[in-house]
């Protein structure tokens, strides 16, 4: 027990110096850009009619540094306001906190790729180990056959395609937005279920697109594991199938366990041909705004957040394996 | 009647008396493999005396795992059973049963150590869990009396019971595991039992300790066993009956003290002859000349074990020698029986 603690505040320390590194990369890459954005735009600003403190201020506000200050220090000042999680301001939504644009955008893509992450997840994974199993039947070869279909559309062909179907083909769904804009937000029914219809598509997108990465990988896992030697002693002692099965599952899924756990600390890059296609306003649709518009704290706040997220969720992926996979405890 | 032909008689009439429990007739296995097809096992038949212990010794890659495999109706792709039958106590054909009369029948009638028995535990499951999982499989009403026996089986097997049943297999030693793939099969009180090779692992004393505590489980519940093993003096020392393997066939079979006093196949005698004697020089270990059969051996006509015979003649390449009998249960194939090289 006390192992673990010092693994889990050294792991979370390592995490956190991480963290810092990539930021400290991004502060000096967007230095380096090439027409340096914060010197254009504190140019810019000065061109706009401001005085130099003016444009100064307001330049610190939004990068969260000044450029006349020496370096050093400006990456001081950086650091102290991250460690606040003051990301600075964008520049395209004036005088918005980039991390209050994030924080309102993070539920639309949370919501999308988690649903569908989890849906395809499930789905992938029990059509894996069936087509595993009935491998050399009609069936089993159908669902290997639909995976790596499915598995080589890229998502926005999928997107697109799914739009065509289902909105103008045959209309049952609506097409962009994420919501009726006729409609009042709020916690009333008719809201709710405009929601509802207007994510279904994305979701049904990223979970399609993502199932056969799901059912190829499950596959070849377990067949690997239907030749491990203890299966074959699991027959021989005559367990039930089902015991079997559990046997052969659980054994299979650990090393999908791994990209599973890391898919969700990617899903905080959003999906950006999905949320593009559907005008969803998600993450994924924000990073592609700020790149369009240069709104660079923008844009590195995004990265900084898929950068926090990946790492996190390596660490607690490091922690759930030691309890899900004996042999790695120690 | 002559004398010769009453006494022929009688021995079919001993034969058909001893109840079997295994009674396997002209199994064949092939392995499809890339470079051909290969016969591991041809017209085997074999018998199973019940509460006896039937030893099964043979070079590597003899097939003796494939036919015991076989018996279970469990050879493993690529392989496949061409024919044979597996009468179970004088009943069902083991070969035909449905799926779950078999699975009913493995592990609770026939208990089976497999020769990879090391890896024979679920690695993410604890050893007490799948003693549980064995019992429910098989409708065990009582599972807390399956550990209590489990408990003393790994005691008698010299384990720390608590510790095993706690472990996961990657926490146990070689020979540990052994142990307790012995003990799996012995649990649900099955009375047949296969051990394929199953105290490689241990020290020669733990061996021996085990050995014994297979002989005397073997009297308490009468338990039919076949013992498949490289260790000629293992199986003198346990076994009543002995069934020599030769590329895939038995070439000779009797009771174990017959054939080994009065050894009659020209490999039979090679076998014994291989034996280092820790009294004897060292020297007098003849290993056998020539190299193991491989598949294009099985295509020729004659005698498989010609290349390697010290008293080989023109009519063995011609013909295979059948299993006939030479005396009461001693059956041996050879066209040569009596001459010695
Ligand atoms: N999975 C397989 N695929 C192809 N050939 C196989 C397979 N398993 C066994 N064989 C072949 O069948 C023959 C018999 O093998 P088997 O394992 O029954 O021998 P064995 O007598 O048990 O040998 P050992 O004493 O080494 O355990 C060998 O020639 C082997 O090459
Ligand atoms: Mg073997």
């Amino acid at each position: 027990m006390k192992d673990f603690l010092i693994r889990l505040v050294w792991r979370i320390f390592s995490g956190i110096l991480m963290v810092l590194a990539v930021a400290s990369l991004t502060f000096f890459l967007v230095r380096m850009m090439p027409g340096d954005p914060v010197n254009a735009q504190y140019n810019q600003l000065i061109m706009q009619g401001m005085t130099p403190v003016q444009a100064e201020n307001q330049v610190k506000v939004m990068y969260g540094f000044i450029p006349k200050e020496p370096v050093g220090q400006q990456f001081v000042n950086y650091i102290l306001n991250l460690l606040h999680f003051d990301f600075g301001q964008s520049i395209s939504y004036e005088g918005v906190s980039v991390s209050h644009i994030i924080v309102s955008a993070a539920p639309w893509t949370l919501v999308l790729v988690f649903t569908g992450l989890i849906a395809s997840f499930l789905i992938g994974v029990l059509a894996g180990v069936i087509a595993a199993i009935k491998r050399s039947s009609p069936f089993g070869t159908s669902l290997t056959v639909s995976g790596s279909l499915l598995h080589g559309i890229p998502q926005f062909v999928m997107g697109l395609l799914l739009a065509y179907l289902f909105t103008t083909l045959w209309p049952l769904l609506p097409f962009g937005a994420p919501y009726d804009s006729s409609i009042d937000p709020g916690f009333n029914w008719p809201f709710i279920s405009s929601l509802f219809s207007h994510a279904v598509l994305p979701v049904f997108t990223y979970a399609l697109s993502s199932y056969g990465g799901w059912l190829l990988t499950m596959k070849s896992s377990v067949i690997t594991v239907l030749g491990d030697d203890f299966i074959l002693a699991s027959e021989i002692r005559g367990l039930k199938a089902s015991t079997r099965v559990g046997y052969i599952a659980h054994n299979a899924i650990l090393p999908l366990f791994t990209l599973f756990t890391l898919s969700i600390g990617f899903m905080f890059g959003g999906s950006v041909f999905i949320e593009n296609i559907f005008d969803y306003p998600g993450l994924g649709n924000l990073l592609l705004k700020s790149i369009d518009t240069r709104d660079y704290p923008l844009m590195s706040g995004a990265f900084l957040l898929i950068t926090i997220a990946v790492i996190l969720s390596n660490i607690i992926t490091d922690f759930l394996y030691s309890i899900v996979d004996p042999r790695i405890r120690r | 009647m002559t004398n010769a032909s009453s006494a022929n008689m009688e021995n079919v009439i001993e034969e058909k008396n001893q109840d079997m429990a295994i009674s396997a007739r002209n199994i064949n296995v092939v392995y499809s493999t890339p470079t051909g097809q290969i016969p591991a096992v041809r017209n085997v038949d074999i018998d199973l005396p019940k509460g006896s212990i039937t030893g099964i010794i043979g070079e590597s890659g003899s097939g003796k795992s494939t036919l015991i495999m076989a018996i279970m109706n469990a050879v493993t792709k690529p392989g496949k059973i061409e024919s044979g039958s597996v009468i179970l106590d004088g009943k069902e054909d083991m070969l035909k049963l449905s799926t779950e009369q078999q699975r009913k029948i493995r592990g609770k009638k026939i208990g089976f150590v497999f020769q990879a028995a090391q890896n024979s535990l679920n690695p993410l499951r604890r050893v007490g869990q799948q003693i549980l999982d064995l019992g429910r499989s098989h409708d065990v009403k009582d599972l807390r009396a399956l550990i209590k026996y489990a408990k003393e089986l790994l005691m008698r097997l010299g384990l720390d019971a608590d510790r095993v049943l706690a472990s996961y297999q990657h926490e146990l030693s070689g020979g540990m595991r052994q142990r307790v793939g012995i003990m799996f099969a012995l649990v649900l009180n099955a009375d047949i039992v296969f051990l394929d090779e199953s105290t490689t692992a241990l020290d020669m004393l733990s061996q021996a300790s085990v050995l014994e505590i297979i002989r005397e489980l073997q009297k308490e519940k009468k338990l039919t066993i076949a013992l498949v093993s490289h260790d000629i003096g293992v199986i003198a020392d346990l076994s009543e009956r002995i069934e020599i393997f030769y590329a895939g066939e038995i070439v000779e079979e009797g009771k174990t003290d017959d054939v080994l006093a009065n050894p009659q196949h020209p490999y039979t005698r090679g076998l014994i002859r291989a034996i280092p004697k820790i009294s004897g020089d060292i020297d007098s270990a003849e290993p056998l000349k020539g190299a193991s059969p491989d598949y294009k051996t099985y295509q020729q006509p004659g005698c498989l074990f010609y290349d390697r015979c010290p008293i080989r003649t023109d009519e063995c390449l011609k013909k295979r020698p059948d299993l006939t009998h030479i005396g009461k249960s001693h059956k041996v194939a050879c066209f040569r029986v009596g001459v010695h090289d």
